[in-house]
């Protein structure tokens, strides 16, 4: 992600754009120009890549591109460190409470440096000159760190990076963002709500599978008043957002105080899944266990009109949301079910799976549950569950969830 | 039989479940569909616990997750007048509210007094990492035995008193919320800031006090304490703690040319600049103007030249080498005494540090070294000391006797506080304070500003060109000498000495 004076976009009527660079020959130019000055740089200090960077900026305008490209090489593919054959802080310590006995100029700096200079190449029995006393003084402030380690990344991905950054960037801005999605198979919803979760988001949720859901994003002081304090949590659920099928999205937010012209009283940030940004999460895995892949296979090759599709409903439960595995239509019924693989065996796990249930209350719910499964350890008790469940040992028997479908 | 109404906390907020019995909760809460219970604003807890007990409603109280302290007090002195005051009006306004006390009039002190008070885990809010190892060093004095912590600055405790930066507290508001029963904001005109306030609305916190010696903001946003804290209960001006010894303070400005080759390339740039200025029909003199003018240095390659050449012209004036060769002078003449030197950049702070080897501090130093290093100009191991910004606000350095002022930039507030610092003296030293100024930049009239006069001085200063070689006090140009207000005993005894 980017800071705020890296930040660039215009307002179109009530609608916020940020800056997408185009994937054009200049462009790639310039991005690889960047990549080629952190290359060319490595083993050398931040303060001289920042100068060679500042030579590349020149007087152009848009040194703020140039400057974003740096900011997340140097962020996200770059490694810094503290390079010193003594301790800073200790030779700082030596240094200044000898020359604390002088008045300062330079003429005595140079004395007082000669001397633990030659002090040092006693204690250590190695050459140490008082330039490189002076040189190792403040070897660990930022400007000084080396540069060791750069994964350079190509042109292209670097463009990407930096249009994902800037749209970030917009969202700093959002008090909330309500998220569309449409009949979706696989939903891929699971991973969308662990980032949600991790990012210390809530959700309200409103639809059905087959005419897709409404999601609204924001936090749990966003209740009393819209403040930009989720903004960058919102920020960084993004790249996750990316990673489901077919969504548009609407950010309401507080307007920046750094545009110009007349300025609606909310603006906007809008996005679907054409809008060609790319996520640099690492995709979920498509099946959470062997058990549900497996299932899914054995279910291909079974002769039967249910459709198994993936992902694709979210049962609100308070404070919470559950994702079942897979829901099953027929063409000729009205009625659909839906199916979730138990299989994990961590108490907590069951615990919390099992109260889900409960809260959730459906109907249509079947279970698949592990025989080897421990429940009564767990705690947890089946009697008042809302779902029909069927046993499996090792594999998920298709024929066991037609026969509770029919 | 229906479950007993229970608050719980919930990242920033409370939770009300289930309903309770009664009415006075309904104006406290909100429906929250997202989890289909109800929600309070963490900071309504005292008054809704309040309200509710008052109509005798039953609520579980599992948010509170604050700790009684059993404090054990080192330091028995008797508080001075205003502190024991201070102290009482916050008590009698239900241990909330804002004190303003000059700085430097044993707030700190008053602080513990309401801990001592009102022994529940605290959380102190400061906005510097100096100020935190000032308060974290007192606070071990005074309270031996106590766990006193510290987030930010590189640490992230989890004690029962914390002393943590404005910027930390804000990020873990969420967390911090329940955890302590007492809340200080030192230097609390900090607090009302976007970010920064959630420190004091996602805590439950029933008692908080605020300190300050400047609560006025720019932006009106002070009238926010009191709901963030309590109203202001307790305030004293400088003037009103008068008595005492009269400290005099000596106000030296210096002013010094560029060499021939700095002042070449001064004009230069500011020619450049000027003349883009010029062109575009801007004016420097508003906050508007200069926003158009950054705006323009993007749109255009001469408005960014214009830009860089503003950069270069100010960092000539900030930082010139005749600077630093006034500076060797100064130190020469004050070879015996305590001096802190100031420098707005960074750069120049490490200039001098590496040239002269004086010990530097800036927001970059880690916690640990600030703290060793302050404690050694104190104790007189380091006579000397370089410093940027990070000093600024309320630092006790209770024996700098002469401070140097490098350049620096115009607001009231660091002016006096940078003044006060120095003020913080021993009985019967004489506190000078130095101003080295570049003669003919716009650093003079940033000087003029920040003393209070009118811009027709100007045009008197870039006439007379003082050709400052030593420092001299006949050769300076000498100001009048400031009676400014002294500073309460209190200041003498500083904690660091127990």
């Amino acid at each position: 992600m980017l800071p705020s004076d890296l930040l660039m976009r215009r307002i179109q009527g009530d609608e916020i754009v940020p800056k997408r660079l185009k994937h054009s020959e200049a462009n790639l130019a310039t991005a690889t120009d960047v990549i080629e000055v952190f290359e060319a740089q490595l083993g050398e200090t931040k303060g001289t890549l920042e100068a060679a960077l500042q030579v590349l900026e020149g007087n152009d305008t848009d040194y703020r591109t140039k400057r974003g490209f740096a900011h997340i090489l140097t962020n996200s593919f770059s490694e810094f460190e503290v390079k010193s054959p003594l301790e800073p802080a200790d030779l700082r310590q030596k240094v200044f409470a000898a020359s604390a006995k002088q008045i300062p100029s330079e003429a005595n700096s140079n004395k007082v440096l000669a001397q633990v200079a030659s002090d040092l190449s006693q204690e250590t029995q190695t050459h140490v000159t008082p330039d490189m006393v002076r040189a190792g003084l403040y070897a660990d402030l930022q400007d000084n760190h080396v540069l060791t380690r750069f994964d350079a990344p190509n042109a292209n991905t670097l463009i990407d990076r930096y249009n994902l950054s800037q749209a970030q960037g917009v969202l700093y801005r959002a008090s909330h963002i309500i998220i569309t999605a449409y009949r979706n198979d696989p939903g891929e919803y699971k991973q969308l709500f662990r980032f949600l979760k991790l990012f210390g988001l809530m959700a309200y949720i409103e639809g059905d599978a087959d005419h897709g859901f409404t999601i609204t994003i924001d936090g749990p002081a966003s209740l009393f008043k819209a403040s930009t304090r989720y903004g960058t949590d919102l920020a960084k659920f993004l790249p996750a957002l990316l990673q489901v099928s077919r969504w548009s999205m609407d950010a309401t937010l507080v307007p920046p105080n750094n545009l110009y012209g007349p300025m609606p009283d909310e603006v906007h940030y809008r996005l679907d899944a054409e809008c060609g940004l790319v996520s640099h999460y690492k995709p979920g895995t498509t099946y959470d266990s062997a058990v549900e892949e497996a299932f899914a296979s054995r279910w291909a090759k079974t002769k039967t009109d249910w459709r198994l599709e993936r992902e694709v409903d979210l049962l609100p439960i308070p404070g919470s949301v559950m994702v079942p595995d897979f829901r099953l239509v027929h063409p000729e019924h009205e009625k659909t079910y839906l199916l979730e693989i138990v299989g994990y065996w961590r108490p907590k796990y069951l615990q919390k799976k099992f109260a889900q249930v409960r809260k959730a209350d459906r109907d249509d719910l079947i279970l698949a549950v592990s025989e080897r499964l421990n429940l009564e350890a767990a705690g947890v008790k089946l009697d008042d569950v809302p779902a029909k469940i069927i046993w499996f040992k090792g594999k998920v028997n298709p024929q066991d969830v037609l026969a509770a479908v029919a | 039989m229906p479950r007993t109404a229970t608050l719980s906390f919930d990242r920033g907020t409370l939770i009300l479940h289930p309903p309770p019995k009664g009415k006075a909760w309904v104006e406290f809460v909100m429906w929250d569909d997202r989890i289909e219970k109800f929600r309070l604003p963490a900071s309504q807890y005292r008054q809704f616990l309040e309200a509710v007990r008052a109509e005798g409603t039953q609520v579980i109280d599992k948010a509170a997750q604050f700790s009684e302290l059993a404090l054990t007090v080192t330091d028995s002195r008797e508080p001075f007048a205003h502190q024991r005051e201070a102290l009482e009006k916050w008590k009698q306004a239900g241990r909330r509210g804002v004190v303003v006390l000059p700085t430097g009039a044993g707030k700190t002190y008053l602080a513990q007094l309401a801990m001592r008070d009102t022994p529940r885990s605290t959380l102190i809010v400061v906005p510097t990492l100096d100020l935190m190892h000032q308060w974290y060093a007192q606070l071990e004095a005074n309270f031996q035995g106590s766990s006193v912590g510290l987030l930010g600055g590189g640490s992230k405790d989890d004690t029962a008193i914390l002393v943590a930066t404005y910027d930390s507290a804000a990020i873990y508001a969420e967390r911090l919320g329940n955890r302590y029963g007492l809340l200080i904001f030192d230097e609390c005109h900090h607090l009302p800031a976007d970010f920064k306030r959630s420190i004091a609305e996602y805590s439950i916190a029933p008692y908080r006090l605020g300190l300050s010696a400047t609560p006025e903001r720019a932006d009106g946003k002070d009238a926010d304490l009191d709901t963030l804290i309590g109203p202001r209960i307790y305030s004293k001006r400088p003037e009103d703690l008068a008595g005492g010894a009269l400290a005099k303070h000596d106000i030296i400005q210096i002013k010094v040319d560029l060499s021939e080759d700095e002042r070449t390339r001064y004009d230069a740039c500011i020619a450049k600049r000027n003349a883009f200025l010029k062109d575009k029909k801007i004016s420097l003199g508003t906050l508007k103007g200069w926003q158009y003018f950054v705006a323009q240095s993007a749109r255009s390659s001469a408005g960014r030249e214009a830009m860089l050449a503003h950069r270069e012209a100010r960092a000539l004036a900030f930082g010139t080498q005749s600077k630093l060769r006034v500076l060797v002078d100064l130190l020469h003449k004050h070879a015996a005494d305590r001096v802190l030197i100031f420098t707005d950049s960074n750069d120049t702070v490490y200039t001098i540090s590496e040239t002269l080897l004086i010990p530097a501090i800036t927001h970059q130093t880690k916690v640990k070294e600030r703290h060793e290093t302050l404690t050694f100009f104190r104790e007189g191991i380091y006579p000397r000391l370089v410093t940027s910004k990070v000093l600024n606000e309320g630092v006790d350095v209770p024996d700098a006797n002469v401070a140097i002022v490098l350049s620096g930039t115009s607001t009231t507030r660091e002016y006096v506080q940078r003044l006060g610092r120095i003020l913080r003296k021993r009985e019967g030293k004489l506190a000078l304070l130095y101003e080295v100024v570049a003669s003919g930049t716009s650093e003079e009239r940033v000087s003029e500003r920040r003393r209070g006069k009118t811009s027709s001085a100007s045009s008197k200063a870039s006439s007379t060109s003082q050709h400052v070689k030593t420092a001299n006090d006949d050769a300076g140009e000498k100001q009048g000498s400031l009676d400014l207000t002294p500073i309460a005993e209190t200041d003498a005894i500083s904690f660091e000495d127990l």
